[in-house]
């Protein structure tokens, strides 16, 4: 699976944000607005609804 | 070197690389790939007959480019085996009409074109890496002018010209016009030390004392010459380490405290123009220079990958390989029997690589002479009643424990005892429960969560946190008597890894009103890779908890090392917060959703099974 470009929202302060996802090579997330590591990956549906 | 390849109880494999690495402490079993070199090395003299008539001259890699060499070639002066190579790429051709001059020469019949790759395997009861490292390129730091001036060059560079082995005998001229230059400067740190995008953000560690030694040979070789050292910070921390720089400084060596911005070259002396801030002085300063040297970082091997992968080491986020403890275990790899040595662990100079080798052959010797190993109790077993042989448990392992299982001959996964290190992940990752744990049970862990939630479950915040980093760094936190929240209830896991879904949406149904997943940074990870798969399964957990309706930042990850107490006490006030609004009406309405989920479930798996009991009778 090629990496590809996926919306994250942290789900300590809510701030919303585009990176890249690689399913083989995952890599430490933390939001670039608070640090928390509590970064969930949107699904691609809730964010073509949003 | 010479002495390995003599050793009788060393076997040496030159030119070869390792394809495959599989079994455990003890009985591992590696396949080598010897290299064709089409030149018989035990009977090849290194008489030099055959470079003579070679055609073909390409430049030296050794000599850093600065002179030829020839298709057949010895690749440095003390290569062991002391025997000739021919590169097959650059070779006019293996068919002897197009030329076979190296051939016709050979007296010993030593050149032999049809030379094939050999495949060797070996068994071996310890593996050690000492794979080295790589330099740093520093083409992309343009404002040097690397690929654009001549008398730039970098230090490797500088080691080949002034050493009496190198391609002008050691005479330190520079390439523009083979003038012995009188102005010499270096820049430090580059590739090293970069918070701007480029190179590394660590320091290298033995550039200082590189340069250092570079400016007192340069004395030594040509009294009166003016060296200056352009640096941020001049990192002299070994034994003796300090008398060399204040040696150096004795000579007449000018140290400028500053990382100049700007290079030009002057078109007709070819001199080169540094413009720099004093850092000292506060003042912008210009020097001119008859050659620059960059002291260029070090990186991490660009081919390091494959051996990193069968090994199943892991590395930190800057590329280096992963010692299982900085401090205990500083030379042992987290897989058993697998030990690291040099710079393939961080960069280092001889002295630490040789400390470090020492240590790694001590450490191995110690497994190889008592001949039988511990290992700890917890590891993971596989129950074949419930296993569906689909092999995501296989394929979950950091440590290639297990092996994979057979869907069509109904064949389950074994799981290698001496190799698991019971983080527990694959037990967390199967669907069908059908690995169990011999110790940090599901039952237990189970049984943890409804004592933790008994009372006033709704004010308690649950934390999973794993046993090297997270709970070590709570620990942290009481010893420095950091203050946070005390309605915190920690159950501790060997690894985040090991925190099943099962178990958070379990503390949901019991009225939690939060759960932190904790566990180590990606980089800190005591199960090389495990970690990762708590990310995946947070990522699966938190869009469960959505489609069920419940608040999914009532679930929250957080990577916590030991020695974050200040992080882990951060992290439970700012929780404790959020446990607060959490209403009661939220926790009821969970409990239903998930007691009518799990009913749901229950009797999906009667049907099942009624279903399966239909086709067998």
């Amino acid at each position: 699976m090629a990496p590809k470009q996926v919306r994250f929202k942290c789900l300590m302060c809510g701030h919303e944000y585009d990176g890249m996802y690689d399913h083989e090579n995952v890599t430490e997330r933390s939001c670039p607005k608070c640090r928390s590591n509590s970064i969930r990956r949107l699904p691609d549906a809730k964010v073509a609804k949003s | 070197m010479m002495d390995v390849g003599r050793h009788p109880k060393v076997e040496l494999f030159t030119n070869s690389e390792v394809e495959n690495v599989t079994g455990f402490v003890g009985n591992f079993n590696v396949t080598i790939r010897k290299k064709a070199r089409y030149v018989d090395a035990n009977e090849c003299t290194a008489c030099a007959e055959c470079a003579k008539v070679c055609p073909v001259a390409v430049p030296d890699e050794y000599q850093q480019g600065f002179s030829s060499r020839k298709a057949i070639y010895m690749p440095f002066p003390q290569a062991v085996p002391s025997a000739y190579i021919l590169n097959m790429d650059n070779c006019l051709g293996n068919n002897p009409i197009a030329c076979g001059k190296c051939a016709d020469v050979c007296e010993k019949h030593c050149i032999n074109y049809d030379d094939q790759d050999e495949l060797v395997n070996i068994e071996v009861g310890v593996v050690i890496t000492a794979t080295g490292m790589d330099v740093y390129d520093p083409t992309e730091y343009d404002e040097y002018g690397y690929t654009r001036f001549d008398n730039v060059i970098t230090s490797m560079e500088f080691e080949r010209l002034i050493c009496a082995g190198g391609p002008t005998e050691g005479h330190f001229i520079r390439p523009s016009d083979r003038k012995i230059p009188q102005k010499i400067g270096f820049i430090q740190c580059v590739g090293s030390r970069s918070q701007d995008g480029r190179g590394n953000p660590y320091c290298s560690n033995i550039c200082c004392m590189n340069t250092v030694k570079d400016t007192l040979l340069l004395c030594d070789h040509y009294p009166g010459v003016e060296a200056k050292v352009f640096y941020m910070d001049m990192r002299a921390f070994g034994k003796g380490f300090e008398d060399l720089y204040m040696r150096s400084k004795e000579e007449g060596v000018k140290y400028v405290r500053g990382i100049p911005g700007d290079v030009v070259e002057d078109p007709e002396t070819r001199n080169l123009l540094l413009t720099v801030e004093n850092t000292t002085t506060g003042k912008l300063e210009k020097h001119e220079l008859e050659m620059l040297v960059l002291s260029q970082g070090v990186i991490p091997r660009q081919d390091g990958d494959s051996i990193r992968k069968l090994l199943t080491l892991s590395q930190t986020s800057d590329g280096f390989i992963m010692e299982s403890h900085p401090k205990l275990k500083p030379v042992d790899a987290p897989t058993k029997g697998i030990f690291i040595a040099g710079c393939v662990e961080s960069p280092k100079d001889v002295k630490d690589s040789v400390t470090q080798a020492s240590a790694a052959a001590a450490r191995a010797s110690i497994l190889l002479n008592a001949g039988k190993t511990k290992i700890e109790a917890i590891t993971s077993q596989v129950d074949t009643e419930l296993c569906n042989f689909c092999g995501i448990c296989a394929k979950v392992c950091p440590y290639n424990a297990i092996s994979a299982s057979d869907r069509k001959a109904e064949k389950p996964p074994t799981i290698i005892a001496a190799a698991c290190a019971g983080c527990g992940a694959c037990a967390a990752e199967c669907p069908q429960d059908a690995i169990l744990m011999r110790h940090f049970r599901d039952e237990q862990i189970m049984a943890q969560v409804e004592a933790l939630v008994k009372d006033d479950p709704e004010k308690h915040l649950l934390t999973f946190a794993c046993n090297w980093c997270s709970y070590a760094g709570g620990d942290n936190a009481g010893t420095a008597r950091l203050q946070y929240p005390t309605s915190s209830r920690l159950i501790r896991t060997m690894c985040s890894g090991r925190v099943d879904e099962k178990f958070v949406m379990h503390a949901f149904k019991m009225g939690a009103p939060m759960v932190l997943v904790s566990g180590c940074h990606f980089a800190d990870c005591h199960y090389i890779n495990a970690v990762h798969w708590t990310q995946k399964r947070m990522d699966r957990l938190w869009n469960k908890l959505d489609k069920l309706g419940i608040r999914v930042d009532r679930l929250q990850l957080e990577w916590i090392s030991a020695a974050e107490g200040q992080k882990f006490a951060k992290v439970m006030r700012e929780l404790e917060e959020r446990v607060q609004t959490v209403t009661d009406e939220e926790i009821e309405h969970t409990k239903k959703v998930l007691a009518e989920e799990e009913a749901k479930a229950e009797a999906k798996k009667k049907k099942k099974a009624k279903a399966g009991a239909e086709v067998s009778a």
